[in-house]
C-alpha cells in the first residue's frame, strides 16, 4: 500500500508539461557536434537542457515528425516522401545548415590504390568488383563496410552515386565502426566523414582522392577545396525543426552560429559555412 | 472500526488484487493485439506472399522477411549446437558426480552467468569473441553468425544447465539402481539409462533455452555485423529479427508501410517464440509431474 | 582393468571439461571486463558529467538515468505484480480463469524483450502522449518485470504455511487482513529477494528503452520525469559501437562496463543473501 502514494506523486508530477529540454536527434555524423556544442551550451545557458541521440539522419526526421524531437540533425537535405509527411500532419518545418561535411572513400595503406573515379567506386559499391585484382595488382576479395540503411551518409553516397549497394556490404553501426573495421582488414574499402580522418586516428588507412572523368583528383582533406565547392562528395549538414518550436530552440541555434560554435566546428573536423 | 466496514474492505481489496490478475491478460492480449493490427495494415500494403517468399529486406522496395527469418534461426540453432552438449554433460556432472560442496559452490556461480546484462556480452563480442574468431579462422572481420552464436550460447547456458539437471534429477533412484544390476557401469548408466529417462526434460531445456536465443536484442545486434542477405556460412555477417527492429524502429515515421512491417515481423517472432516456450513448458510440466 | 580406467578417465575428463568450460565463461568475462575497467574507475568518473564530446569525464548522468529508471520501473511493477500474485495464491480456485492467468503470465515471461519496446512505444510514447521519456520507458521495464515479480511473490506466499492463514481466520479477522498482517510481514524477505533480482534485471535491459526515451548524452540533470535520460547499458552499447572515437573511449566502455556489472552483481548479492537468511532461519 506504501507504493500507490509516490505512484500517483509521479502521475501528478508527470502532469505538468515539461519545456526545459531540447532533445535533439539524428545524423552520426553531427552527434559528436551536437554533444560537444549542447556541453559548451551548458556553460552558458544552464537553465535549458539538451539531449542529443544519434542514429541516422532518418530517425532524426521521423523523430522530428513522430514529435520525439526538437531539432533533426541531417546530414542530407529531406526527401520529398518525407516532406509530404509533415504536409499530411499540417507540421511547418524550416532548417538551417551549420557546417559542411566532406565524404572520405577510405582503404588500407597496403592497398596499391590511390585514386577512383567516380564510376570506379559505384560498380566497387555496387558490388561488380568482387576482387582487388581487377582493379590493383593484388590478388584480394573486396570487403565494402558501409553504414545502415538509417544513415545519411549512406543515403548521400547512394544518391550521389545512383546506385544500391550490394547486399553483401557490411551494415556498421557508425563511422568509427567503419575506421576501426578498415585498420584491420586490408581488403576493405568503406566511406566515412572526413572529420574521422583529419582529426588522425586513422593510421595505417589512406583517404582515396576521387575524380570524375578528366578532373583533376581531389583530396576531401584540402580544405581550400572544399570551401570552394571542388570536391565530388561534399554535403552541408542541416538542422531541422518545427516552426511553431523557434523559440525555444534559439538560444541553441543562436549558440551553434556564434563563434564558439564555429571553433566547435573546425576542431571538430568539419567546415564552418562562411 | 466495525466489522462492517472491515468487511467492505475485504471484498474491497479482494476486487482490486483482482483486478491485478486481469492485468496480466489484459497485457498479453495489448501485446498480441498491437501486433496483429499493425500486421494487418502491413499486409494490406504488400502481400503475404511476397513477405514470406521473396529473399530481399529492403525497407524502401521489398519487405522479404527470409533473410532475417534465416539468420534469426542460423545464429540461434549454432548457438544451441554449441549450448546443449556442454550445458547437458555439466548437467550431468552436477547432478550425478560433483560432491555436495562443489554443488553448493558451481550453482550460484551458473547462476551469476545469467545476471550478466546481455549489453555487456554483446561488448565482449566486439572487443573479445570477434577478434578472436577473425585470428582463428584468418577472416578479416570477426563480427559474424558464429560470434553471436557463441555469446548466445553463453547466455542460454545457465537456462540449459539449471533444466537439465532438474531433469536428470529427477529420474527415479530405481532405474539407475536396476541398471547396475544388470552389471552396467556408471557411464553406461549414465549415457543409455539417466539421459534417455530424462530426454523430455532435456527437451525443455533445449526449448526454453532457444526461446531465449531467438527473442535476444542487444548481443547480436553488436555482435553479427547486420548485413541483410541470407547468409551461406557461419562465417557470415548476419541481421536477425530482433537486430532488424532494433535498428530500424527509430528511423521510421509512425504509421507507414515500413512501420507495420516492423510490427508484422515483431508478430512473427512473437508467434515463433511462444510456440517454442509453449512446447519447453509442456516438456518441463511433464518433468513436475514425473517428479511428484 | 586397463581399459576400464581409461573409459573412467575419459568420461570424467568429458563432464568435468564441459563443467570447467561453462564455469570459465563467467571467469573470462568477468577478468576481460574488470582488469580492463578497474584502471578506469575512480570517484571523478562516477561522481562527473561525460566532457569532450564524451571522450573524456565521467558517467554520472548514466547512473543518475538508471536508478530514476529502476525507481519508476519498481514503483509501477512492485505494487501491481505483488497484488496479482496475492489474488493468485490467496484468492484465486482453480478455475479457467486462474488457469488464463497463469498461462499469460507465463507467456509474458517469454516475450523477446525488444517486443515490450515496441509495446511501449505504441502504448506510452505514442498512445498516452508521455513522450520519448524516462517515465515511457521506466513503464515498459515495470511492464517486462511484471511476470517476474508475480512469480517470485507467488513462490514467497506459497512458503507460508496455511496454518497461519488458517489460526487469523479462526480469530475471525477478515482475510486481508489476515494477508496484510500475517502474510505478508512472514513473507516479506522472499518477496524483497524476488523483487530485488527483478530490478538487477531490469537495470540491465537495453532493447526497451531504445526507442521510449534513453538519449546518447543530455548536458544537466532534472527530476522531470517528461526528459531523455541516459543509462549504464544503453551507454556502453553507445560508446562500443556508436560513438565517433570507438577507439578513444574504450577505457570508458571498460569502465561503464564495470560499473554495470558491479552494480548488477551487488544486486544479486544482495538477493542471495537475503534469501539464505530467510532459509536458514525456518
Amino acid at each position: 500500500m506504501r507504493f500507490i502514494f509516490p505512484l500517483i506523486c509521479i502521475f501528478i508530477g508527470s502532469c505538468s508539461v515539461d519545456n526545459e529540454t531540447i532533445k535533439i536527434k539524428g545524423s552520426d555524423t553531427e552527434v559528436n557536434l551536437a554533444v560537444l556544442m549542447a556541453e559548451q551550451f551548458h556553460f552558458e545557458t544552464p537553465g535549458l537542457l539538451v539531449s542529443v541521440s544519434g542514429g541516422g539522419s532518418g530517425l532524426g526526421i521521423a523523430s522530428l515528425l513522430n514529435g520525439n524531437a526538437d531539432i533533426a540533425n541531417s546530414s542530407r537535405s529531406i526527401k520529398d516522401s518525407e516532406l509530404k509527411l509533415f504536409k499530411n500532419k499540417g507540421i511547418e518545418i524550416d532548417s538551417i545548415a551549420f557546417a559542411q561535411d566532406a565524404i572520405a572513400f577510405v582503404v588500407s595503406d597496403d592497398l596499391p590504390f590511390d585514386s577512383v573515379d567516380t564510376e570506379t567506386i559505384a560498380r566497387i559499391l555496387k558490388g561488380e568488383f568482387k576482387n582487388w585484382s581487377s582493379l590493383t595488382s593484388l590478388n584480394l576479395p573486396i570487403t565494402i563496410y558501409g553504414r545502415q540503411s538509417n544513415s545519411g551518409t549512406y543515403d548521400y553516397v547512394k544518391s550521389s552515386l545512383k546506385i544500391n549497394f550490394s547486399p553483401h556490404a557490411m551494415q556498421m553501426n557508425g563511422n568509427a565502426q567503419i575506421i576501426e573495421a578498415l585498420k584491420v582488414d586490408n581488403s576493405g574499402i568503406g566511406y566515412v566523414s572526413a572529420g574521422y580522418v583529419l582529426k588522425g586516428n586513422a593510421t595505417g588507412l589512406k583517404t582515396l582522392t576521387v575524380y570524375q572523368g578528366n578532373s583533376k583528383a581531389i583530396s576531401p582533406l584540402d580544405e581550400n577545396a572544399i570551401a570552394s565547392g571542388d570536391y565530388l562528395f561534399q554535403r552541408p549538414l542541416f538542422q531541422y525543426y518545427r516552426k511553431v518550436d523557434y523559440e525555444k530552440i534559439k538560444p541553441f541555434l543562436d549558440f551553434e552560429q556564434s563563434e564558439a560554435g564555429a571553433k566547435i566546428i573546425q576542431q571538430s573536423g568539419y567546415y564552418p559555412i562562411q | 472500526m466495525n466489522s462492517r466496514t472491515r468487511e467492505k474492505i475485504d471484498s474491497l481489496l479482494k476486487l482490486i488484487f483482482k483486478g491485478a490478475g486481469f492485468l496480466t491478460i489484459t497485457l498479453l492480449a495489448g501485446i498480441f493485439f498491437l501486433l496483429f493490427s499493425n500486421s494487418i495494415l502491413f499486409f494490406l500494403d504488400v502481400s503475404p506472399l511476397d513477405f514470406f517468399t521473396g529473399s530481399q529486406w529492403d525497407p524502401d522496395t521489398h519487405f522479404s522477411i527470409i533473410p532475417l527469418l534465416v539468420s534469426t534461426f542460423w545464429v540461434a540453432i549454432g548457438s544451441m549446437l554449441l549450448a546443449v552438449p556442454l550445458g547437458v554433460l555439466t548437467a550431468a556432472y552436477l547432478s550425478e558426480m560433483a560432491p555436495r560442496s562443489l554443488q553448493t559452490v558451481l550453482k550460484p556461480i551458473i547462476e551469476m552467468l545469467a545476471a550478466i546484462p546481455s549489453v555487456a556480452i554483446g561488448f565482449l563480442g566486439i572487443v573479445l569473441v570477434g577478434p578472436g574468431l577473425a585470428q582463428l579462422f584468418g577472416i578479416q572481420n570477426g563480427l559474424n553468425a558464429l560470434n553471436g552464436s557463441v555469446l548466445l550460447a553463453v547466455m542460454a547456458l545457465p537456462t540449459i544447465v539449471s533444466i537439465s539437471e532438474d531433469a536428470i534429477n529427477a529420474v527415479p533412484k530405481s532405474h539407475r539402481e536396476a541398471s547396475f544390476a544388470l552389471g552396467a557401469n556408471k557411464w553406461e548408466t549414465l549415457f543409455k539409462v539417466t539421459i534417455p529417462a530424462a530426454f523430455p526434460g532435456l527437451i525443455a531445456a533445449v526449448m526454453l533455452g532457444l526461446g531465449r536465443a531467438l527473442g535476444e536484442t542487444m548481443t547480436v545486434l553488436m555482435a553479427t555485423g547486420n548485413s541483410a542477405a541470407i547468409p551461406r556460412g557461419f562465417l557470415d555477417s548476419v541481421r536477425t529479427i530482433t537486430a532488424t527492429i532494433a535498428i530500424e524502429m527509430g528511423e521510421v515515421p509512425y504509421q507507414t508501410t515500413h512501420y507495420f512491417a516492423l510490427f508484422a515481423i515483431a508478430g512473427l517472432l512473437f508467434l515463433i517464440t511462444m510456440v517454442i516456450n509453449l512446447t519447453g513448458e509442456f516438456f518441463a510440466n511433464r518433468l513436475r509431474k514425473f517428479d511428484a | 582393468m586397463e581399459r576400464k580406467h581409461f573409459v573412467n578417465s575419459f568420461f570424467w575428463f568429458i563432464l568435468g571439461g564441459s563443467t570447467l568450460i561453462v564455469v570459465s565463461f563467467l571467469g573470462i568475462i568477468l577478468w576481460d571486463i574488470f582488469s580492463k575497467g578497474f584502471s578506469s574507475l575512480s570517484w571523478a568518473f562516477i561522481s562527473s558529467f561525460p566532457r569532450d564530446g564524451m571522450t573524456q569525464g565521467g558517467i554520472l548522468p548514466a547512473i543518475i538515468g538508471t536508478v530514476l529508471l529502476t525507481l519508476i520501473t519498481t514503483l509501477f511493477s512492485v505494487p501491481f505484480g505483488v497484488a496479482c500474485a496475492i489474488y493468485l495464491n490467496e484468492y484465486a480456485k482453480p478455475t479457467l480463469l486462474t488457469n488464463i492467468i497463469r498461462a499469460s503470465i507465463r507467456n509474458l515471461a517469454g516475450v523477446p524483450s525488444i517486443i515490450y519496446g515496441l509495446f511501449g512505444l505504441a502504448l506510452f510514447v505514442q498512445a498516452l502522449d508521455f513522450g520519448t521519456s524516462v517515465l515511457s520507458a521506466g513503464l515498459t521495464l515495470g511492464l517486462l518485470s511484471l511476470p517476474y515479480i508475480i512469480t517470485t511473490t507467488e513462490e514467497a506466499l506459497k512458503r507460508i504455511p496455511n496454518s497461519l492463514r488458517e489460526a487469523a481466520l479462526a480469530l475471525g479477522v477478515t482475510q486481508f487482513e489476515t494477508i496484510k498482517d500475517v502474510v505478508l510481514p512472514k513473507a516479506l524477505p522472499g518477496i524483497l529477494t524476488g523483487v530485488i533480482l527483478t530490478l538487477s534485471r531490469a537495470a540491465g535491459e537495453t532493447a526497451p528503452i531504445l526507442f521510449t526515451g534513453v538519449a546518447f548524452f543530455i548536458n544537466g540533470i532534472s527530476a522531470s520525469p517528461y526528459q531523455e535520460f541516459m543509462a549504464l547499458p544503453y551507454h556502453l552499447y553507445m560508446l562500443s559501437t556508436q560513438h565517433n572515437e570507438i577507439e578513444q573511449v574504450r577505457p570508458l566502455a571498460y569502465g561503464t562496463a564495470t560499473v554495470l556489472i558491479l552494480v548488477v552483481f551487488s544486486l544479486n548479492s544482495m538477493a542471495f543473501y537475503l534469501r539464505f537468511k530467510n532459509r536458514t532461519q525456518d
